[in-house]
């Protein structure tokens, strides 16, 4: 039992190792003042310097967060309008297709997604950049946000609905005060999930940009293309930095709203 | 029909679903104010469905609902004067005790300092006090039930319709809240409606009680005139525990069963009509097999507690449960009397309106004789 | 319930429905009887069928089954162990951690690791082997896929994993089976649900992800993924690329029936 149990520890301590270490790697070799990923030659900063004086990759970062806020609050809008429009649907078959329907985009693969969207915004006439990766973005996180409400949705009582228009409430009041109250760690949820779909999108991304317009993972992709720079290094670093913190907030912004289910205060 | 004390009134009330089932047919009754009223039966008799078309959660397929008077088939629920205590609460997770019983001050926009008067108010009235700023998944099921209860009450509505809501609590408890929902109807004097299918809970709290199988009431009146005169078989046998056996009727106040004639109270029936007879094993007193009306052999006998439950066979077969608080042996002979009022006697396929208009008129002859 | 309001919440969902998941489909499906001039043609579909294209999609199919296996069988007892562990939450949380790390830059790490002068040859040369080319090589290219799928195979077998109703696996030992037998009979049979999932969640996208073939393969088009791209971005031949997507779709679309089936008689 005990053998096994550190046998156990043992396997996912090597796993752990392995799909760490090429992020560390990077993280390590972004303070190198060698220039390249081999031989550690000693520490500098050089490279963070470069980041931050590149104006050109600060805009594509400021891009980047804008179509990330931006399509996912759109998505969350759109996703949990889908989640409730499903919830309603009363006959099994067309709740069912519907939900196939929805999970088209999530399992497809994005060089489809991207070049369907590519077709389809040349078709339509639209400019390939800002708007055309801000509907990609939008279109491809609606299902996540609408998979994320659901099971929130379902977890609700119907009577919990009655209630509420026993209580009084019309439609309108139903939906702000019991619905989205009772569903916000899905949306919230969703939200979050649809935010790092869009920061880590490149495929898509990369079909249905044009000239003059980048977000980072296709920046990224560009300039890893010409082979080593510690540049990227130091940009991964910030980027892995940064996934962290938004990863801890939001274990951290969950606990703090489920502890508050358990002995909050009203407002 | 209708008077000044009736508030809701059902006319040949239908209700058909979507896939074509008829869950209620034709139905028709009155409800007074301040009045107790249990609707009793099995799952799936129509009892949550009168309850829904009340609240306004369903709209009937055909018929009439009035409401004061006035017909209501098309309001909606949020605008109809009576609120429900659900099976099971549906109390807002995501609000404390205090903003729950608020939630229909709130929808109607009332001043704080009276929202916060009425809460403490209704909770108070619900022994409650305390436990305002308390979440709703720190309360038990029996505090979760008088929160769902002073979120009802304090909405003043004219009916309080409770769809079964004490079948979520353990026994000690739910007897206690049977007086408690008793008193609270004693004291607020609005008509509850309240849905079971526990016949216990029917008797010890109703004013009036509806017996409801497939669709329709079987049976209306008071827990005692339901209980000593039930109607049907279905009745005799969902309230309490019954003796039903095959038998006919000699003539007015006699009838033949087991093979013997009795004494009985019941009359106004063809001679030689088959009807059936009801005793209850309440009703049984054990004897000597000399002395007894009926001579049964004992099969089982299993301890209750209160009394003895003890099962028998008649010569000619028939079943009889008697509860004494006598011992007797298996495989004994053993005597069984009881009076002639004991004996209700059922006619086939006869219905309330029926019975009622047999009662009333061999009741004036009985006066007459 | 009551008054049958219409479902209102309907119209923005299927809009979106339409505009991008049917338009699309039906556009890469109009596009791919197009040749390069305009005309419509069955070209597309003719050339799909020469050897070089099949020997492609043959390629493709073995990179992603390969990738599946390694992913299946690291992942699998990656997620048995980590069911036996004390803080299983905090460990999942930590494996899945990398996957929220910008894939662009796990696959650019493995240039430097497996680069010339890289970690690996630096590895390999103290041990007295020498330095290879790793780089741009078939390893290299089914090592970075597996390494970044292992977290989508693991999730999955793992919430199988926690589902299965430890009493079974008393049962089953209780009854006489070994605990290989236990295994082989109860615990795999009883999550192959997760596997399935997983094993979906890692071929579709090893069919069809470019960019590491791009980064670590080379320049070479070993996966449809990247034929698809060549045709679209490079070549501009987007009758051609969409037939291979027409292709790859109908590909999704059987994996998905054969995985999903017993996904739904095995749901509670």
């Amino acid at each position: 039992m005990n053998k096994s149990k550190s046998g156990a520890s043992i396997y996912l301590a090597v796993i752990f190792v392995i799909l760490y270490a090429p992020i560390f790697y990077l993280v390590y070799y972004s303070f190198n003042s060698g220039g390249s990923m081999h031989g550690y030659e000693g520490f500098t900063l050089q490279y963070y310097g470069e980041v931050f004086q590149d104006a050109r990759l600060l805009i594509i970062v400021l891009n980047t967060v804008i179509i990330a806020l931006l399509s996912s609050a759109i998505s969350t809008v759109l996703g949990v309008l889908g989640a409730l429009a499903i919830r309603r649907v009363r006959s099994r078959r067309a709740r069912n297709s519907l939900l196939s329907m929805n999970n088209v985009l999530i399992v497809s693969p994005d060089v489809i997604i991207g070049a369907s969207f590519l077709i389809l915004f040349t078709m339509a006439g639209i400019k390939l950049g800002f708007t055309s990766v801000l509907l990609s973005h939008i279109a491809f996180s609606v299902p996540i946000v609408v998979l994320m409400v659901l099971p929130k949705l379902q977890e609700m009582s119907p009577s919990l609905l009655d209630a509420a228009r026993d209580l009084g409430a019309n439609g309108w009041q139903v939906l702000t005060r019991v619905v989205v109250p009772f569903i916000k760690p899905g949306i919230f949820a969703g939200f979050f999930m649809a935010l790092t779909y869009s920061l880590d999108d490149f495929a898509v991304t990369f079909f249905v940009t044009g000239n003059g317009f980048s977000t980072l993972s296709v920046e990224i992709y560009s300039r890893a293309r010409q082979g080593i720079s510690l540049s990227i290094n130091a940009l991964s670093t910030l980027i892995f930095l940064f996934t962290v913190l938004v990863v801890l907030g939001y274990y951290w912004l969950n606990r703090r709203s489920s502890k508050r289910l358990g002995m909050g205060v009203p407002k | 029909m209708s008077t000044e004390q009736t508030i809701i009134q059902f006319e040949q009330v239908t209700k058909r679903y979507d896939d074509g089932e008829t869950v209620l047919k034709s139905v028709s009754f009155e409800i007074e104010r301040g009045k107790f009223y249990t609707l009793l039966g099995p799952s799936g008799c129509g009892k949550t469905t009168i309850l829904r078309l009340i609240a306004g959660f369903l709209e009937p397929s055909e018929g009439e609902i009035r409401f004061d008077g006035k017909v209501i088939n098309r309001v909606p629920a949020n605008e109809r004067l009576v609120n429900t205590v659900f099976q099971d609460y549906a109390l807002f997770p995501h609000l404390n005790v205090f903003e729950n019983v608020a939630f229909g001050l709130r929808i109607k926009k009332l001043k704080q300092a009276a929202v916060e008067a009425k809460v403490l108010e209704a909770l108070r009235f619900v022994n409650l006090k305390g436990y305002e700023k308390r979440e709703i998944t720190e309360l038990s099921g029996g505090q979760r039930q008088r929160v769902a209860i002073a979120r009802a009450i304090v909405n003043e509505p004219e009916v309080l319709l409770l769809d079964e809501p004490l079948s979520a609590l353990d026994l000690k408890l739910r007897t206690e809240m049977q007086y408690e929902l008793r008193e609270l109807q004693r004291r607020l004097g609005i008509t509850f409606i309240f849905v079971t299918h526990d016949q216990e809970e029917a008797l010890a709290m109703s004013d009036e009680i509806f017996v409801m199988k497939e669709g329709t009431i079987q049976q209306s009146g008071t827990p005692t005139d339901i209980y000593d005169e039930p109607i049907n078989r279905f009745v005799a046998d969902f309230i309490g525990e019954s003796n039903i056996v095959p038998g006919s009727m000699a003539e007015d106040y006699r009838v033949q069963f087991a093979g013997k004639t009795f004494e009985c109270v019941d009359g106004g029936l063809r001679p030689n009509e088959p009807v059936e007879i009801v005793i209850r094993p309440e009703d049984l007193e054990i004897t000597t097999p000399e002395r007894g009306k009926l001579q049964v052999k004992v099969d089982t006998q299993l301890f209750r507690g209160v009394h003895y439950e003890i099962v028998g066979y008649d010569e000619a077969g028939n079943e009889w449960m008697v509860h004494s608080t006598k011992k007797v042996e298996v495989g004994e002979r053993i005597g069984l009397d009881f009076d002639p009022e004991a004996i209700h006697v059922m006619r086939f396929g006869e219905t309330e309106e029926e019975f009622d208009k047999r009662l009333l008129a061999y009741e004036e002859i009985g006066h007459d004789q | 319930m009551t008054s049958r309001s219409r479902n209102v919440y309907l119209v923005p969902y299927l809009l979106w429905m339409a505009l991008f998941i049917v338009v699309p489909i039906a556009l890469i499906l109009y596009d791919s009887f197009f040749d390069v001039e305009g005309q419509f043609t069955f070209g597309n579909y003719g050339k799909f069928l020469t050897p070089i294209y099949l020997r492609m999609t043959a390629s493709s199919i073995w990179y992603a089954l390969l990738i599946t296996v390694f992913s299946l069988l690291v992942a699998y007892p990656a997620a048995y162990a980590l069911t036996k562990m004390k803080h299983k939450q905090l460990w999942l949380l930590l494996l899945i951690l990398p996957s929220w790390v910008n894939l662009l830059l796990k696959v650019y790490a493995f240039l430097g690791i497996f680069g010339t002068y890289g970690f690996v040859n630096g590895v390999l040369e103290t041990l007295g082997i020498g330095r290879h080319q790793i780089l741009f090589t078939d390893f290299s290219f089914v090592f970075v896929s597996v390494y970044i799928f292992i977290p989508f195979m693991i999730l999955p077998i793992y919430n199988a994993l926690e589902d299965l109703n430890p009493s079974l696996v008393f049962a089953a030992r209780d009854l006489g089976a070994s605990a290989w037998t236990t295994f082989r009979r109860v615990v795999f049979p009883l999550t192959l649900d997760g596997v399935k999932a997983g094993c979906q969640a890692v071929f579709i996208p090893a069919l069809s992800l470019f960019m590491i073939t791009r980064l670590v393969a080379g320049n070479r088009v070993i996966t449809l993924g990247t034929a698809i791209e060549q045709h679209f971005l490079v070549t501009q031949d987007w009758g051609m690329g969409a037939a291979i997507a027409v292709f790859l779709i109908l590909a999704m679309v059987v994996i998905m029936i054969v995985t999903g089936k017993r996904q739904k008689g095995g749901a509670r």
